[in-house]
């Protein structure tokens, strides 16, 4: 996976690039060693939440561009939850940058990389040991939340998930100590209210079997 | 202003407070996201100020979020217009009104 972002490191102006993915963390960089990997990897993070607000917006959403007095960031997502993100001088090119993202993205998914287990050089996060049924039932959770809190629903919930398995066993007999979790961030009570409404039937279903 | 198809001002606390657009509310929510998410980025690499962030589209109407003090400057830029002088023009309208010449994000 380095060649396809060390072809990006020949462009000028091109400081480095690093692919990161949600749940592997980060894949793979050629930045300099002062952009600590942790860093990287919470930079990443970011990308993928601002990717999924500008997604809710715009549907042919290709690349985002932030630009800072130093230096320009360029993201794009590969696949959903991995993108790739180059850091660039001010006086990049951005015809050629974008070309040689569209080359890196048909490569990346020619060359099957994200299938590929590669030795992450942050630990990825842990993977919750969890029924087929109990995924389902948190994915209906996550879209429901997204009528209350909007964009940022579905990287809140992850959060919050991810908390939620750190802290013990991910099944039905904790979801409410789940919900719990996801209220502190409605922080509204009456929003709090509403998305009990929405996901109780959901709730009893599951308990029904 | 050349080269823009519209626009909207927001305070940083959400507060709409004149649009030139449809759906602003829509792009409210996502400047707001938008410039969080770089002031956390900036802080986290250690870049010192966030010019603007933009989201390409493939029909070439970028919207661009530009942070101004206490409000954010949101742009939906024509497809067909020169970048370059379209944000040198913004640029200049946004040197004409910064309020106190500090200039952050988020």
């Amino acid at each position: 996976m380095i060649q396809l972002i060390d072809e990006l490191k020949v462009i000028p102006g091109v400081i480095g690039a690093c692919i990161v993915n949600f749940q592997d963390g980060l894949k793979v960089t050629n930045l300099p060693a002062i952009f600590k990997p942790e860093r990287l990897l919470v930079v990443g993070h970011h990308l993928l939440k601002l990717f999924s607000a500008g997604r809710e917006s715009f549907s042919d959403l290709t690349d985002i561009t932030l630009n800072y007095d130093e230096s320009v960031v360029v993201a794009r997502e590969l696949e959903t939850g991995t993108l790739v993100f180059v850091i660039c001088d001010p006086t990049f090119n951005h015809n050629l940058m974008a070309m040689s993202l569209n080359l890196l993205q048909e490569e990346y998914k020619l060359g099957d990389f994200a299938a590929e287990v590669a030795p992450a050089v942050i630990a990825a996060q842990p993977q919750a040991d969890m029924s087929g049924k109990m995924q389902d039932l948190l994915e209906e959770m996550k879209g429901t939340l997204s009528k209350i809190l909007g964009p940022m629903a579905g990287f809140i919930f992850d959060e919050v998930a991810e908390e939620w398995i750190e802290q013990g066993v991910s099944d039905f007999s904790r979801i409410e100590v789940l919900i719990d979790l996801l209220n502190q961030e409605i922080s509204d009570q009456d929003k709090i209210d509403s998305y009990r409404q929405l996901i109780s039937p959901a709730l009893k279903t599951f308990q029904k079997g | 202003m050349e080269g823009v198809a519209g626009c909207l001002l927001v305070k940083d606390d959400g507060v709409l407070l004149g649009r030139a657009l449809d759906d602003a509310e829509t792009y409210t929510s996502l400047m707001l996201t938008a410039a969080g998410l770089a002031g956390n980025i900036m802080d986290k690499v250690g870049f010192s100020y966030c010019r603007y962030v933009s989201f390409n589209r493939t029909n070439n109407q970028t919207f661009y979020v530009f942070p101004i003090d206490q409000y954010l400057l949101g742009i939906v830029q024509k497809a067909d217009c020169s970048v370059a002088d379209m944000l040198e023009r913004v640029y200049q309208l946004i040197g004409r009104v910064s309020t106190d010449g500090t200039r952050t994000v988020s």
